[in-house]
């Protein structure tokens, strides 16, 4: 336990972001207090959001947000890298697919036309990829946004070299602690039987139904989601079309791999 | 017995007098037909009339996040130091099934090796409870296991006679504030009504499932390999709804947390589920209840097998919070009657 | 009721020793402040890492050993694996000791075969060499052990010696053999059958990885030992090592506590279980 507190050097951090909306970059700028705590043990080399400087060096870790869905990304995402000691994916774009994911509901030439016209060859584009999907992951953060409080516990992990497990649970573990009143006996589709926890029902929380942005639990149970859909007369449409909000790039990928 | 009476008008001054003690919790309306206990200042925001709270108040006994131990590792060598963090409450208008529930964790708790924290931490408590002239609905099972009665396990107990509250004192913690209030002492009358009362339960509270409770642990025993679980298995969602709600689950789990200066953290207890995929699995990536069927099955026997081998009483308290709280309708209810029909072959 | 002197309490010791004995297990002795950790032959602690976790870990070494005791650690999760970079010196705290311990006083005067598989020796080893320092309170004493390769092999300087004794019948095997190796190549059910023993007086102490217990209990079976004569230590996720937690409960009817009622049972109470 004690050879890692000599090393007198902070360790040097870098964000990326990929394709994204750079809300989960958002949350980390608005850390406030504990953010200053953070950055007494780090070094932030690289951060676009917040610096202009660069860093020419290898990271201690690189913290990354967004999808990869260009080819430029691909090879960019495999030189941070090969560049970084550890690598954290955060954000559902990166750890996910994401809502970028999306697109991969559609064939993708189709998809590129209907985006940028006929001129779309110029831009270049390939099916949505979570992080992992092109290179190896050490630490998730899933959510969109990530959720703080989780934010900050792994990059804990990740600055003592320890690992971090997302709880493999759905939400409504959280939930029920939390003393939500149920969205089923409200009448709202929620994902939060099948999603994995971590964010402390934060939606349900406030008042909003989980959009299952952090990603299904190692073992969903599938047969249950009829009995739900039966027992509180749902469209059984719309509860896939919620799960394929986010969950789309991871589908493509694990049905290839069969 | 001593008994008490209080004007249903003068429960806001109870009500009052207690909160100047101490924090007074008591069940309160989320909507859509969900309550939860949380602190009262006042009567008018109590619902004296509701469905068992979301979750059961052994959140007070057992609180869902709670710290054990406080290190340093800043030093040459760590330093360790126990946590009991506690706070004086009242729990105002706990159901008969929720004192069970109750009474099942104090003998867990007492067990040897005792549990210091959960037993510190009990005495804190005033525990006032309410009966229930009706059922709450029709997930409850309280007959069955006799809980629809009190049993003890409280300070106070208020029976609903209409214009007023029967106060049964149960122990000097609550005489000593009954006294302090100058409550009126029962008379015979209210006695009277409280018989009357008792009589009119009978005939409203009949066992819910038709099955000898005291044949439930035998005809468990035949059940054990019955496809029974695996229905109920393809229908479980591993949330853990079933256990976090239930007034006599008390499994946890301890998680070790460093401050952001990573030198100094703690330790806390936190509930868990054998619903969960990874209860019981260890660090090799053995699972040893892999099955949702066995998962459900295994809860099923910490309710009305296992307890009653060990310490001669159900864990169920006929709450219903379980079944009611199950989203893919997994009913209780429906287990014990399935069991039933099984163990006859 | 004093929250220090709690169930929860942490007793706190010195790394003596350490010793990484394969890649993936290291060996550590450990004195604590207090002197005597005051364990019988089967008993497990809780190793207490702040900030990291707990984790049960069984003591390897036998309670006639004073003054410290041993833990044999596999890196397997968060807890073990940060419990590898501990070397001697460093500060370690425990809670425990836990469960119920071999039944030895129901052996003395019976003849004993142990049987160990891979990590399994470590929990086996407090008993044997409980045994062998009590040597004379015994009968027969025949000590199997199997393991993956000889180089997997633990402890082998002390089983050399067990192998030499004239009041020790010995025999090892590993299920892929190295060309220097001379000994037996297979499972250690092979060894089984050889294996001269009067049932009605022979405990059978069986420690392994789960899929091992099912093809050795067959075995014992075979040799009529009676099924309350078969003692085995079994692995699950004590988390509180009191009996509370849950997390060790066995899917059995009679929902045992592995870290109370157990880790020691013997194969008629466990017989029921669908995973040993």
């Amino acid at each position: 336990m004690s050879k890692e507190k000599k090393v007198l050097t902070k360790p040097k951090v870098a964000f990326f972001d990929f394709a994204c909306c750079e809300g989960c970059q958002l949350q980390v700028a608005n850390l406030g207090e504990k953010l200053l705590d953070l950055l007494g043990l780090i070094d932030v080399v690289e951060f676009r959001e917040v610096m202009s400087e660069k860093w020419d060096k290898d990271y201690d870790i690189a913290i990354i947000e967004g999808s990869i869905t260009d080819h430029h990304a691909e090879e960019r995402i495999k030189k941070i890298r090969a560049r970084s000691k550890i690598l954290i994916a955060y954000g559902s774009c990166a750890t996910l697919g994401g809502v970028n994911g999306m697109k991969n509901s559609f064939e993708l030439e189709e998809i590129r036309k209907y985006v940028y016209g006929d001129k779309y060859h110029y831009f270049d584009s390939m099916t949505t990829k979570a992080v992992d999907q092109v290179v190896k992951v050490d630490y998730y953060v899933h959510g969109c946004p990530v959720y703080q409080p989780e934010l900050v516990e792994v990059l804990k992990c990740a600055l003592r070299g320890i690992p971090y497990s997302v709880p493999d649970k759905p939400v409504c573990a959280e939930c029920k602690l939390n003393e939500n009143c149920c969205l089923y006996d409200k009448g709202v589709v929620c994902l939060g039987p099948w999603t994995r926890a971590g964010c402390n029902s934060w939606c349900p929380n406030n008042g909003n139904f989980c959009y299952g942005c952090r990603g299904l639990v190692k073992n969903p149970a599938k047969n249950a989601a009829k009995d739900i859909i039966a027992r509180y007369k749902l469209d059984e449409k719309l509860m896939k079309n919620k799960f394929d909000m986010y969950n789309k790039a991871k589908e493509v990928s694990d049905e290839s791999k069969k | 017995m001593k008994y008490h009476v209080l004007e249903k008008e003068q429960l806001n001054c109870f009500i009052k007098s207690l909160a100047k003690k101490m924090k007074v919790v008591a069940p309160i309306s989320k909507g859509h037909g969900n309550y939860v206990f949380g602190e009262v200042k006042s009567a008018d925001e109590i619902s004296l009339n509701y469905v068992p709270t979301i979750l059961p108040p052994k959140k007070y006994f057992m609180p869902t996040k709670e710290k054990m131990l406080d290190f340093d590792l800043s030093g040459k060598e760590p330093k360790d130091t126990a946590a009991l963090d506690l706070e004086e409450i009242a729990i105002f208008g706990v159901h008969t099934c929720d004192l069970a529930g109750i009474q099942c964790l104090n003998i867990v708790f007492n067990e040897r090796p005792r549990d210091y924290n959960y037993l510190l931490r009990k005495e804190k408590l005033f525990i006032i409870g309410l009966e229930c002239n009706k059922y709450c609905d029709e997930y409850a099972s309280c007959t069955l296991v006799n809980s629809h009665l009190p049993n003890g396990g409280y300070d106070l107990f208020f029976t609903d006679l209409g214009d007023r509250f029967l106060i049964n004192v149960n122990t000097q913690k609550g005489e000593d504030f009954v006294e302090s209030i100058d409550l009126p002492k029962a008379e015979p009358k209210d006695m009277t009504a409280l018989e009357k009362l008792r009589e009119e339960k009978k005939k409203i509270f009949r066992n819910e499932i038709d099955v000898d409770p005291k044949k439930i642990p035998e005809m468990l025993d035949k059940v054990y390999n019955s496809k029974l679980w695996e229905k109920v298995g393809e229908k479980c969602l591993s949330c853990g709804n079933c256990t976090n709600v239930c007034p006599t689950c008390y499994c946890f789990d301890m998680e070790d947390f460093i401050n952001l200066d990573l030198k100094t953290g703690y330790r806390l207890r936190t509930w868990d589920s054998c619903q969960f995929e990874t209860f019981a699995t260890v660090a090799g990536g053995e699972n040893f209840r892999s099955q949702r069927s066995m998962r459900q099955r295994h809860r099923v026997y910490r309710k009305f097998k296992f307890p009653v081998d060990k310490f001669n009483r159900f864990f169920c308290t006929g709450c219903g919070r379980c079944s009611r709280t199950c989203m893919a309708g997994i009913n209780l209810k429906e287990i014990l009657k399935e069991v039933a029909e099984e163990s006859k072959f | 009721m004093d929250i220090n002197n709690s169930n929860w309490r942490i007793r706190r010791g010195k790394i003596i020793d350490s010793k990484q004995m394969t890649p993936s297990e290291k060996w550590f002795e450990i004195a604590l402040d207090e002197k005597e950790l005051d364990h019988e032959p089967g008993q497990f602690v809780q190793v207490e890492l702040f900030g990291v976790g707990e984790v049960p870990i069984s003591i390897c070494s036998s309670p006639t050993k004073k003054g410290s005791f041993e833990l044999t650690v596999r890196a397997a999760g968060r807890v073990t694996r940060e419990m590898h970079k501990l070397e001697k010196g460093d500060f370690i705290a425990i809670r425990g000791p836990f469960g119920r311990p071999f039944p030895v006083k129901t052996m003395v005067g019976n003849d004993l075969l142990f049987v160990a598989g891979g990590l399994g020796i470590a929990p086996l080893r407090s008993l044997i060499n409980y045994v062998m320092d009590n040597r004379r309170e015994f009968g027969k004493v025949d000590i199997l052990l199997g393991s993956k390769s000889p180089k997997d092999m633990l402890f082998s300087d002390e089983i050399g010696k067990w192998g030499k004794r004239l009041d020790v019948n010995f025999a090892c095997t590993v299920d892929k053999a190295e060309p220097e190796w001379k000994g037996n190549v297979g499972l250690i059910t092979s060894l089984i059958p050889g294996v001269n023993l009067n049932p009605e007086r022979t405990y059978a102490v069986v420690v392994g990885p789960p899929v091992m217990y099912k093809f050795v209990i067959a075995e014992l079976l075979k040799k009529n030992i009676p099924e309350r004569h078969i003692v085995l230590s079994l692995e699950r996720h004590m988390k509180c090592g009191m009996g509370k937690c849950g997390h060790c409960q066995i899917d059995h009817p009679k929902n045992y506590y592995c870290c109370k009622d157990g880790p020691t049972f013997t194969y008629d109470e466990v017989k029921d279980a669908k995973k040993l």
